[in-house]
């Protein structure tokens, strides 16, 4: 990489802290990251990438565009080659410190910034708590000895000793990283986690802003993975009796763990972004300050749909769509169920799934089994992984039967190719449907919202819509309206670009 | 090494006082060892041939002779003793009790070239104006000593006690025997008889050994890999040796306090003869150390690993350290009891002793601070034992470092100060280092949780 000009020259304007994701995996966030920085290119970008075991990420995914002009990586499971152990005393004050700090967070209350500023400033550090004496001084051990005493409720101490061992040696390595992180103008987290506790150690440290915005939530994210994890036992304990202490102690220690360093990370990030109403709520519940949160959701470009939309017949098609991966969390079962009610009243409907087919094989093969039994061979259709563009015009309604999802292009591009569309009621799916602001609902709905799961509901909506041409149209131009006021590239550029000025300029 | 201890907890389960008569008994024969046993093997050698045809100036040349061989083996051997014993330990613990035959087959052929190379050298070197025939006698003796040492670290393994104690008779029996027939060839006639019942010492459990343990393949040589092996050990078990003879051979080559007795090999009579029946002394405190450590302290060491180990509360990992302290703090008291009585009858009975093996009552004083010395030594040992359950590596060489260099310093001192205070240097090393061990031990205890979880892998 480019060697800074001058000591202490800005290398960029803005580090992109990045968890998991561009420019070494391909997904939702990471092309979002893609165009906000191809969007935005009066400013350049730093990217810290943060990943779990290097093992698991390939080569790049993305060409780095040119107005990114830093790139590192640092691997959190890599362990690296610690000495060897030796007895040490470890800092006394600075593990005192450390008690408020978790104090502050058994209470869920913000942490003081003197504190703050003291534990942040002690990590990693020889005078403070370096990694040795995390792992190896008699202060720390007692730290632990006391906390297990006094909170753990599960039997096994090695297991305990061992998570909060496990736990805590990444921040050491964040500490680091946050130190040696080339001179930025601005932070930009794209997640909470570790990436948003870097930015919270650097933005506190360097006095810079740092701006989060969240896709998904983090912490939601990583409970759900958590209470799934097998790498984590639980004791075999019948007779617990709350909801709460069925998942174990040390399950619900991880949770928190995450659940503090997104309090961290809101406690310094301003702005606080979310993409929908839904999640903005999550955020606030998690001890984002309400104050400094907004929403900017993703957007499309409707130009590039408008030959789609041109290219639809006058009659509504009587095709029912579903574009997205044959995978489980989408669903695809109900869809096909409730494709077995439509044709009921619809004889000559066709359902179509579109999507990439070789994520889980099993599912797969489930589905197209039920398709068969249901005898609907002839009316459900697997096509594949298509260009959604040549799909569009041809189906009259598009569908989603997701168990979960966050704020779904699929429904931005369906309305902007003049498509009205049918969501269970996830994520963003009614905000984008119905409306978020009130400005947004005069403008009438733009399809359906159903229950998850319920394959009727879903028949009967789509009937519903695609039997009546006054309602359909009619949904048909709120969704196109609703995408080119609200859901644009632009707009969130625009916004983005407000947010870096302000940081700027500060 | 559980073998001897589940036989130990077997017999004292039948409850009876023959039982714990025997258990004790038998570990006395199993922890003195053949290193008090010779002691008392070559005496008995010596006073038996007081009265037959080998002349006075023979039997101390022989009885000084054997002494070098012991001094000298044991130290040499010391170099592995403590290492190799914890090599074995630990693949036992991997489960590859199959490596542990051939290896002892490699450290059986490291020992002899190391101690034929040596010895050769020390013939050469040493032994001028003696007849080839003692020479070659004192050099085949000196490689068996060498080898029966390792050997018998597998003594309080084995499962058929009842074979070590009849072989111990036998090896014994066959010595003195042996040297009795052939007293009449003198000096060398003695010689002989010892090999002979050291050789069929060493080679009966080494057939033992062999019958026990499995292995596919002749000779390995894995111990002498440094990924497998604790330094430490070795210096711990050379110093540890070398600090038990570190006073006797300053008296040797002390010119107050020696002759020379046959070619460069001196003699302190003075000083020799009490220390080594004092040793005799410490069989009972030998006894009840090997019972309580393979009995009690070998439980509450497992049950408070396990629960390391387990995932057990801290509470009870807690607990069972105090009960592991408790054990280890009852044991030292019971050798401490067991052996101050032993000390005090000995001590009452000293003067008639002395004269019943013929001794002048000029050594009363210099025997009984010996009988103070060897039982000091036998609670550090006791400590160290329990040092090394908690692979306390580093205290071990410390301490033995001090019994060391304290034994070489203070004899010194009890030299210049005169004949009444000859022991009392061996005896101040002994405290030294024993109360040093005390107290690092106790300190060692009261940080176990911290270092066991904390320093792990150190």
């Amino acid at each position: 990489m480019m060697l800074t000009k001058q000591p202490g020259a800005p290398k960029a304007d803005i580090a992109l802290l990045l968890e998991g994701t561009y420019p070494f995996i391909r997904g939702g966030v990471s092309s979002w990251v893609h165009q906000v920085i191809t969007g935005l290119p009066e400013y350049t970008f730093a990217l810290i990438f943060l990943g779990g075991d290097p093992k698991h990420y390939g080569k790049q995914q993305y060409t780095l565009p040119d107005n990114v002009t830093h790139l590192e990586c640092h691997y959190l499971m890599d362990i690296q080659a610690v000495g060897k152990p030796r007895p040490r005393r470890g800092n006394k004050a600075a593990f005192e410190t450390q008690r408020c700090l978790h104090a502050q967070f058994k209470a869920s209350a913000d942490v003081p910034p003197d504190i703050l500023h003291k534990v942040f400033a002690d990590l990693g550090q020889k005078e403070g708590i370096s990694r040795d004496d995390f792992l190896y001084s008699e202060e720390s051990w007692e730290m632990i000895d006391e906390n297990y005493r006094k909170y753990c409720t599960e039997p096994s101490f090695v297991d305990y000793f061992w998570s909060v061992r496990i736990m805590h040696s990444p921040l050491f390595q964040l500490a680091e990283v946050a130190r040696k992180m080339p001179p930025v103008r601005m932070l930009h987290s794209i997640s909470t986690g570790y990436a948003g506790l870097l930015g919270a150690i650097a933005s506190e440290q360097r006095g810079i802003p740092l701006a989060l915005s969240e896709h998904g939530i983090y912490t939601k994210e990583r409970k759900i993975d958590l209470s799934q994890a097998d790498w984590i036992h639980d004791p075999t304990d019948l007779v617990s009796g709350t909801l709460n202490e069925q998942l174990g102690y040390i399950r619900r220690l991880w949770i928190r763990f995450f659940e503090a360093l997104g309090r961290l990370a809101y406690q310094q990030a301003d702005p606080i972004v979310s993409l929908y109403q839904g999640n903005k709520a999550r955020q606030l519940q998690d001890g984002a300050p309400e104050d400094r949160t907004c929403i900017i959701p993703n957007g499309i470009d409707p130009a590039r749909f408008d030959a789609a939309r041109q290219a639809r017949p006058e009659t509504i098609p009587r095709v029912l769509g579903l574009v997205g991966r044959v995978v489980p969390i989408k669903d695809i079962k109900t869809f096909i169920r409730a494709m077995r009610s439509v044709s009921e009243v619809i004889p000559d409907v066709e359902g179509w799934i579109v999507g990439p087919e070789d994520e889980d094989e099993a599912y797969v093969r489930e589905c197209k089994e039920l398709v068969a039994s249901l005898d609907l061979t002839e009316r459900v259709k697997f096509l594949g992984f298509q260009n959604v563009n040549d799909i569009l015009p041809n189906l009259g309604l598009m569908v989603l039967t997701s168990i979960s999802e966050a704020l779904p292009l699929v429904i931005l591009e369906a309305h902007a190719a003049g498509l009205p569309c049918l969501a269970t009621d996830v994520g963003a799916c009614r905000e984008l449907l119905e409306g978020g602001s009130d400005e947004d609902r005069a403008l009438g709905v733009s399809g359906v919202v159903v229950p998850i799961a319920d394959p009727e509901a879903t028949a009967r909506e789509a009937v519903r819509l695609l039997s009546n041409p006054d309602q359909w149209r009619k949904a048909q131009q709120a969704g196109l309206e609703r995408v080119q006021r609200f859901y644009t590239l632009d707009s969130m550029f625009t916004a983005y670009r407000s947010i870096y000025q302000k940081g700027l300029n500060n | 090494m559980a073998g001897i201890g589940f036989e130990i907890r077997r017999i004292l389960k039948r409850d009876s006082f023959l039982n714990l008569f025997e258990a004790y008994g038998l570990a006395g024969i199993i922890s003195s060892g053949p290193w008090v046993l010779s002691v008392l093997g070559v005496m008995l050698i010596g006073i038996i041939s007081f009265s037959l045809r080998v002349s006075d100036t023979q039997i101390v040349q022989f009885l000084v002779s054997v002494t070098y061989l012991m001094a000298v083996s044991l130290t040499l051997s010391g170099l592995f003793q403590h290492v190799f014993t914890r090599w074995v330990a630990d693949r036992l613990y991997a489960k590859r009790s199959d490596l542990i035959l051939p290896n002892l087959m490699g450290l059986i052929w490291l020992t002899t070239l190391l101690s034929l190379g040596l010895g050769l050298v020390a013939m050469v070197l040493f032994f001028d104006g003696t007849s080839v025939l003692y020479r070659l006698l004192m050099l085949a003796n000196f490689v068996v000593l060498c080898n029966l040492w390792p050997v018998t670290i597998f003594l309080s393994s084995m499962k058929s006690y009842r074979r070590i104690v009849v072989v111990f008779a036998l090896g014994y029996a066959t010595a003195v025997v042996g040297a009795i027939l052939l007293s009449e060839f003198g000096l060398e006639g003695l010689l002989t008889g010892l090999l002979l019942g050291h050789s069929l010492l060493f080679f009966s459990f080494f057939y033992t050994i062999i019958r026990q343990y499995p292995g596919d393949y002749f000779i390995r040589f894995d111990f002498t890999r440094r990924r497998q092996i604790f330094p430490a050990l070795i210096l711990t078990g050379l110093l540890f040796n070398a600090a038990v003879w570190a006073d006797k051979f300053i008296f040797w080559f002390h010119p107050d306090t020696s002759q020379p007795i046959i070619a460069s090999l001196r003699a302190s009579v003075i000083y020799d003869l009490p220390i080594f029946l004092a040793y005799l002394s410490i069989i009972p405190g030998m006894a009840v150390f090997l019972v309580r450590m393979e009995t009690d302290f070998a439980e509450a060491y497992e049950r408070f690993y396990n629960a390391v180990r387990e995932g057990d509360t801290l509470e009870r990992i807690n607990r069972f350290r105090d009960q592991m302290v408790i054990v280890a703090r009852n044991g030292i008291y019971e050798i401490f009891k067991v052996q101050g009585l032993t000390v005090i009858v000995i001590f009452l009975w000293s003067e008639e002793i002395l004269a019943a093996i013929g001794i002048s009552p000029l050594y009363l004083p210099l025997f009984h601070i010996d009988l103070v010395a060897v039982s000091i030594q036998l609670l550090l040992l006791a400590i160290q034992n329990v040092l090394f359950y908690l692979d306390a590596r580093g205290i071990n060489v410390t301490l033995c470092a001090l019994f060391f260099f304290g034994n070489i310093l203070f004899t010194f001192i009890s030299i210049e100060l005169g004949a009444s205070f000859y022991g009392y240097g061996f005896a101040a090393a002994t405290l030294l280092a024993a109360l040093t061990g005390l107290w690092l031990l106790s300190r060692k205890f009261d940080k176990l949780e911290y270092e066991t979880f904390m320093l792990q892998g150190r």
